[in-house]
């Protein structure tokens, strides 16, 4: 029993089980936090059964439970809004922004972290300031800046942007300052050059911090829907974000939106539950830094 | 020659490595923030500035009864997210802290909403707050006999709503920010304190409190920053409705620049935003450097 309850942290410890009110609290507190599990779960949950419904059980009908599981109902809805391309403009949006949000935020923050060049002070300023204001204040000049690049009704604008993150180039430098300067001094002497530490030495160190940026530019530019849309709206090259946001002015039955909406988040829930860890990590990690 | 670039080859690789990313950021964020700031001073057809007006856009930007509701209802979003949503996070990270058995699970099932995208989880909460006896909260309510209501066109509820369904998306990410510092609490702090005799709610008050209570204050400047920024929870849930009763100044943002078309009014608003931000975030700097003395 003594086992059991073992704990050598927060406010309640092994000794206070002895007393059966603190037994009693603590059982209170599992209580509280499955239910507010429940909470977190059962939207989620709910928005996915109901695309077993058909539209006049969902229109019609104050039921939580679907009254049958027909799976061909998801992908007759899959096959009716095609929605298999709008799965591959996404794929395609998302490797090509981890390629440039790894290599570019990666250099900035080595070069601010281990470099410093005259004046970087002034970068890392600026970047501080660019956590906290939105790009979307600014969204139409840049959108502007796209058209006269003649890149409207491409993916390149949304690859590129992913190097321009304010948060990862901090995530970068702060992971890059628990390098020991001494190793890149030492390839230094050795002749390397810059370049070649990054790749070379310090890439090969960052497995950890990589793995994280991947997956936050995965599940960012898999939700980014705003700067898509401008971009790629009637283009065929919706991503499947843009696609639900058509929704607002297109026609679409509300049980084909529902379970549009389940195929836009089954990857990410997928993505989660493989790298959970990660994900926590950088949260904390990045959070309140910065 | 030589010598010189000896002595600044260090800056001029430094820079060199730096470029690509300063060119994205450039291209992406500093010179379109600057150019709303230039926008705004001007009078333009679609996208074509026409003639330098001064401040006459602010001016009627400012008259229009639309910003008005706007600004309040920013504040208000800001007021009800506190309320709401702060204390949240704190509670619970005290709660799952104190927890033995499978707290990676506890830990997992709040952060779950974070990872879902923001757009397909407002689309969720239009279904959750539907008017009629189908909507996920009419049918709960229902069951305790309670009839259907239209949740998202009541003027005095849509705020709060929304802001609940902010706090659903956002309470777990924080919530992990707070376990992490509840971790780094010095265990022995509480072992005197129950040598001392004190009991659990001592404990909580004594300890556990204090030594979060610096990471809270400047969580809280983080949240009213994040949250003065709403644009697509009421964009998706309301449109701003009803009669304008939960539009936020950067809807009516986006109102301006892809409803009317007018870029330059779009973009003197944006500036102000800007401008409340950068308080915002001076005052927040402030207290970082203070916590750290």
């Amino acid at each position: 029993m003594i086992n059991f309850f073992k704990k050598d942290y927060g406010v309640i410890r092994s000794f206070d089980f002895k007393k059966p009110y603190v037994r009693f609290i603590y059982f209170l507190i599992l209580i509280f936090a499955l239910f507010v599990v429940f909470i977190v779960i059962f939207p989620i949950l709910w928005t996915i059964l109901s695309g077993f419904k058909t539209l006049p059980e969902f229109v019609n009908e104050p039921r939580i439970f679907p009254k049958s599981y027909d799976i061909g109902k998801f992908i007759e809805t899959w096959k009716l809004l095609n929605f298999g391309r709008f799965y591959i403009n996404s794929f395609i949006v998302v490797i090509g922004s981890i390629v440039f949000s790894i290599i570019s935020n990666g250099l900035l923050g080595y070069a601010l972290s281990k470099i410093r060049p005259r004046g970087y002070k002034l970068i890392y300023f600026l970047l501080l300031w660019s956590l906290m204001i939105p790009a979307t204040t600014s969204i139409v000049p840049l959108f502007l800046n796209i058209v006269k690049l003649g890149l409207q009704g491409t993916f390149i604008p949304l690859w590129l942007s992913a190097g321009a993150n304010a948060f990862f180039v901090i995530l970068y430098k702060n992971f890059f300052d628990s390098i020991p300067q001494s190793i890149i001094e030492a390839a230094r002497i050795d002749g390397c050059n810059e370049w070649t530490i990054f790749f070379k030495i310090v890439f090969p160190l960052s497995y950890s911090i990589n793995t994280v940026v991947t997956i936050f530019t995965i599940t960012n530019s898999w939700s980014d829907f705003l700067l898509p849309y401008l971009l790629l709206n009637n283009t065929g090259k919706e991503t499947v974000m843009v696609r639900l946001f058509q929704f607002r002015t297109s026609v679409a039955t509300e049980v084909d939106i529902i379970r549009a909406v389940t195929f836009s988040i089954i990857p990410p829930i997928v993505l989660f539950a493989f790298f959970q860890k990660y994900m926590m990590e950088g949260m904390t990690r990045g959070g309140i830094k910065g | 020659m030589q010598e010189i670039f000896k002595k600044y080859k260090r800056d001029i690789v430094g820079w060199g490595i730096m470029l690509p990313a300063v060119l994205l950021f450039t291209f992406f964020l500093w010179e379109p923030l600057l150019a709303s700031i230039v926008m705004s001073f001007f009078k333009a057809q679609g996208i074509r500035l026409e003639k330098f007006v001064g401040f006459q856009n602010y001016v009627e930007v400012f008259q229009h009864p639309d910003f008005k509701s706007a600004f309040f209802n920013t504040f208000a979003y800001t007021f009800w997210s506190l309320v709401i949503g702060f204390i949240v996070p704190i509670i619970l990270a005290i709660v799952i802290n104190e927890i033995i058995h499978f707290k990676g699970f506890f830990r997992v099932s709040i952060y779950l909403p974070n990872v879902i995208p923001g757009l397909a989880v407002a689309i969720m909460w239009l279904y959750i707050y539907r008017a009629g006896k189908t909507g996920l909260l009419n049918i709960i309510l229902g069951n305790f006999g309670i009839p259907p209501q239209a949740w998202l066109t009541k003027a005095h509820l849509v705020i709060p709503l929304i802001v609940l369904f902010m706090t659903w998306r956002s309470a777990g990410a924080t919530t992990l920010i707070y376990l992490a510092a509840l971790q780094g609490i010095d265990p022995e702090l509480y072992e005197s304190a129950t040598i001392d005799g004190a009991g659990l709610w001592a404990r909580l008050r004594y300890i556990t409190l204090p030594q979060i209570y610096n990471l809270a204050r400047t969580l809280l400047i983080l949240q009213i920053i994040f949250v003065f920024q709403v644009l697509y929870e009421p964009l998706i849930l309301t449109n701003g409705g009803p009669n304008n009763a939960s539009i936020s100044l950067m809807l009516l943002v986006y109102k301006y620049a892809f409803e009317k078309f007018d870029y330059p009014k779009a973009s003197a608003i944006s500036v102000i935003i800007a401008f409340i931000l950068i308080i915002l975030t001076t005052v927040y700097n402030k207290i970082i450097k203070e916590n750290e003395m």
